[in-house]
């Protein structure tokens, strides 16, 4: 008998995920086929399932180089009871503090996109915070951080929310350094006054970033992603900020044959509009409400990183980007650039930034400053236009001294240009179907619930939070969410939001481990 | 203060002798701290072991060495004020117990003879105008079965291309270049014998890229003094062009080289 037949995946992970379906913790695997890296887990209800979670496995095993050493925050929210993913949060099993914290203002929209995490639009259910709801879950944040880094304003729709301004004051009458306003532009394009009051409150000590949804200039995109033309809103929405002197990041979904193609417009058209100064890619995260998908097919943030220089080959090349270290390093990838509108320079082209950032190489660092500057830089809290990322760009600039060598002094040289550097960021979110307890446990994106938890962002979308904070709020019953996936079809209806729920109807609460805890390891 | 008088000299260091100096900073070689370490596991170096670098500009491969493997080192370098800066720094770390710095030349380097584990040398002995005199000198430093690694600058065994001598002007590193066989040949004239060399193309290729970078930096934030100096960039980056194509053409190459003074330590 020939018993030689050899496996064709590399095994390199044991974790823990949950099912998609019935969201019951599960454990799971994960493994390298084909250089590519996949999880794949089996719910004792539902079945097998497997999604690529980094299209590049060298890349995948090269990032661990870059995880940093987590900081502990002030206080905790939760206990440990269950376990990850159970428990959020934050539990004193959670192995990194907030770098960002979002706060959702409302669930209602003015748009019904077929692409939603939050699952939101113009539904007569929904909730809306109150001003002191707000200031309670701007206190926790500030409990658990002391000096907060950055608050992000979300929704829903904030805009629309009539105390959004009441909001941003009490973030800014509170000691977070930064706060963001993430929006689909409708208000901003149509209300210059409302514009106005926002740029009135970007102020020196106060930074305010709109984080502005951009996916992409065909008409196409915006019908696929947003149900509607939205090309003249956002154009419109940006020349008001730049008007009103905000700074902003445009951010785009990016979904597979939709609108991956247009990733290198986007950011030429950031790097050459006044009020841009970065962008952020995202992968569609498929939770809540989203097209159709193949998991095994999704796009990763090495696709996305490969799209950017095929796309502007004159500019990048994926070395130009790197692991960001706060957070899991696959998480997300960052780069800088200086440019004059025109040329681009990468800033890990000038100075060998894994000289700096690698945690497991580097016993001794060319200089501490300078590795300080550049972690605050490749972090979830860093925004362009707040004065911190301006100070950090300056400090990293101090390594590309060579002043005595030459005589020109290019740190003094790039103290005019940090006022025009420019950020990219490569964001993918987990989903129901990537969810890996091991990236989770270090996630530092919180959503800060009415109830004052700080929920790490993706276990809030993929886990049960959404739904479980949902009906809290709302007293209405809120089904599990499902993804949209392919091999799912057959089990999926429509939920009342929009997005997927399993055919039975019938709601599972998010079931303690049963797979690796609490019983006898051989039971007899 | 920056000139354009400095941008001029800075330039015209280009063109002549200075280049990688120019618009690396002295504290960058090719491979940076990552072949500094793949040299110190090829000199298989031991904690409280002496390790003389030769050319050590402003100290970084020392205070590696001396933080990540535990020896004692000294560092030799021609550059009073790369000297001064590298103390400067040794000192702020609190390893002026381990490390100390030397104003020297390679051709006649002031330390004792028949005292060094291992010899360090990176990115610095194809400008060194006396091969066989810096050579000797490091056989004549090291202790008997101590060992030299070298990280330098390759060209192919036939010299430069013709297209590629007039780019020898402004690279100093090109323009004395040797092949990594005549390097062998210059260490084993002076009785060091190669038991070692690995090819490292990819570090000079790393190297252009952030010459080209800079560059491009330099002509972004300064684009009047640069013109006011009559500076030609765009020519630059035609050479620089050149010199990767060579690298991409095995012309050009980077190479880490261990060799050995016979005897018993």
């Amino acid at each position: 008998m020939d018993a030689s037949k050899g496996r064709d995946e590399v095994f390199i992970e044991y974790t823990k995920s949950i099912c998609p379906v019935c969201k019951s913790v599960v454990d799971a695997q994960v493994n390298i086929r084909n250089d590519k890296v996949y999880l794949r887990k089996r719910c004792r209800e539902h079945g097998e399932f497997e999604a690529l979670v980094y299209s590049d496995a060298q890349m995948y095993m090269d990032s661990a180089r870059f995880n940093k050493p987590g900081t502990i925050p002030l206080a905790f929210q939760t206990e440990v009871r269950d376990g990850c993913p159970s428990d959020c949060g934050l539990c004193p099993d959670h192995k990194q503090h907030a770098c960002l914290g979002l706060i959702e203002v409302n669930t209602n929209c003015n748009l019904d996109c077929p692409i939603c995490f939050a699952d939101s639009g113009h539904q007569p259910d929904g909730y809306s915070i109150t001003v002191e709801q707000c200031e309670r879950m701007l206190d926790a944040f500030v409990a658990a951080e002391g000096e907060p880094e950055v608050v992000m304003f979300s929704g829903g729709e904030p805009t629309i929310h009539k105390n959004i301004l009441d909001f941003i004051d009490a973030a800014q009458a509170r000691p977070i350094k930064a706060a963001n306003l993430n929006t689909n532009g409708i208000r901003l394009a149509t209300d210059r006054r409302f514009v106005a009051e926002l740029g009135a409150r970007n102020t020196p000590g106060h930074p305010l970033n709109v984080y502005l949804q951009f996916d992409g200039f065909d008409e196409r995109t915006h019908r696929a992603i947003r149900g509607k033309d939205l090309r003249d809103i956002k154009a419109r929405a940006l020349d008001n900020c730049a008007e009103a002197g905000l700074t902003v990041t445009l951010v785009a979904a990016v979904e597979r044959d939709v609108n991956d193609h247009e990733l290198g417009a986007i950011i030429r058209y950031g790097i050459g509009h006044p009020a841009v100064r970065s962008v952020a890619f995202q992968p569609v995260t498929h939770a809540g409400r989203h097209l159709e998908f193949d998991p095994l097919t999704r796009l990763t943030n090495p696709d996305v990183i490969g799209r950017i220089a095929a796309q502007l080959p004159e500019w990048f090349r994926v070395e130009d980007f790197f692991p960001v270290p706060c957070c899991s390093p696959t998480c997300r990838s960052v780069t800088y650039l200086f440019t004059d509108g025109d040329n681009v320079v990468p800033i890990p082209r000038l100075l060998n930034v894994e000289d700096y950032l690698d945690y497991i190489t580097n016993r001794v660092v060319p200089d501490y400053e300078i590795r300080t500057a550049l972690e605050k830089l490749w972090s979830a809290s860093a925004f362009m236009g707040t004065d911190a990322t301006t100070e950090n760009l300056r400090s990293a600039a101090q390594a590309l001294d060579c002043a005595d060598a030459c005589g020109v002094n290019l740190p003094a040289a790039l103290a005019d240009l940090t006022e025009s550097a420019f950020m990219i960021v490569v964001q993918d979110f987990q989903d129901p179907y990537t969810l890996n307890v091991r990236q989770l446990m270090k996630c530092c994106v919180e959503e800060i619930t009415p109830d004052g938890r700080l929920i790490p962002f993706c276990a809030y979308n993929s886990v049960g939070y959404r739904e479980q904070v949902r009906e809290q709020m709302t007293g209405v019953a809120v089904p599990d969410v499902v993804p949209n996936a392919t091999p799912l079809q057959s089990i999926l209806t429509r939920s009342p939001h929009g997005s997927k729920t399993a055919g039975d109807g019938h709601t599972v609460r998010i079931a303690p481990d049963t797979t690796n805890v609490g019983h006898k390891a051989v039971r007899r | 203060m920056t000139s354009a008088e400095d941008i001029k000299s800075c330039c015209a260091a280009a063109y002549s002798s200075d280049a990688a100096a120019l618009l690396l900073g002295d504290s960058y070689h090719p491979g940076g701290a990552a072949l500094t370490r793949r040299l110190a596991r090829l000199l298989s170096l031991r904690p409280a072991q002496r390790v003389a670098d030769i050319a050590s500009g402003p100290g970084s491969t020392a205070v590696l060495l001396a933080c990540e493997y535990g020896v004692i080192v000294d560092g030799v370098e021609f550059a009073e004020h790369s000297v001064q800066r590298a103390r400067e720094t040794t000192e702020r770390r609190g390893l002026a117990e381990s490390i100390r710095f030397h104003v020297g030349d390679a051709e006649r380097i002031p330390l004792a003879g028949n005292t060094f584990d291992a010899v360090v040398t990176e990115c610095a002995f194809c400008t060194f105008p006396d091969k066989a005199a810096a050579a000797a000198e490091f056989e004549r430093i090291l202790r008997p079965g101590g060992r030299l690694g070298l990280a330098d600058v390759t060209v192919a065994g036939g010299g430069l291309p013709q297209q590629l001598r007039t780019l020898a002007g402004w690279v100093a590193c090109v323009a004395d270049a040797r092949s990594i066989d005549q390097y062998g040949a210059i260490l084993d004239d002076a009785g060091l014998r190669t038991v070692h060399a690995e090819s490292h193309d990819d570090a000079l290729i790393r190297m252009i890229d952030q010459i080209e970078a800079r560059l491009h930096l330099v002509r972004m934030t300064r684009k009047n003094l640069i013109a006011a100096a009559g500076i030609n960039v765009d020519r630059v980056l035609e050479f620089i062009e050149l010199t990767r194509d060579a690298v991409a053409n095995g012309l050009l190459g980077y190479s880490v080289l261990i060799a050995e003074k016979p005897g018993q330590g």
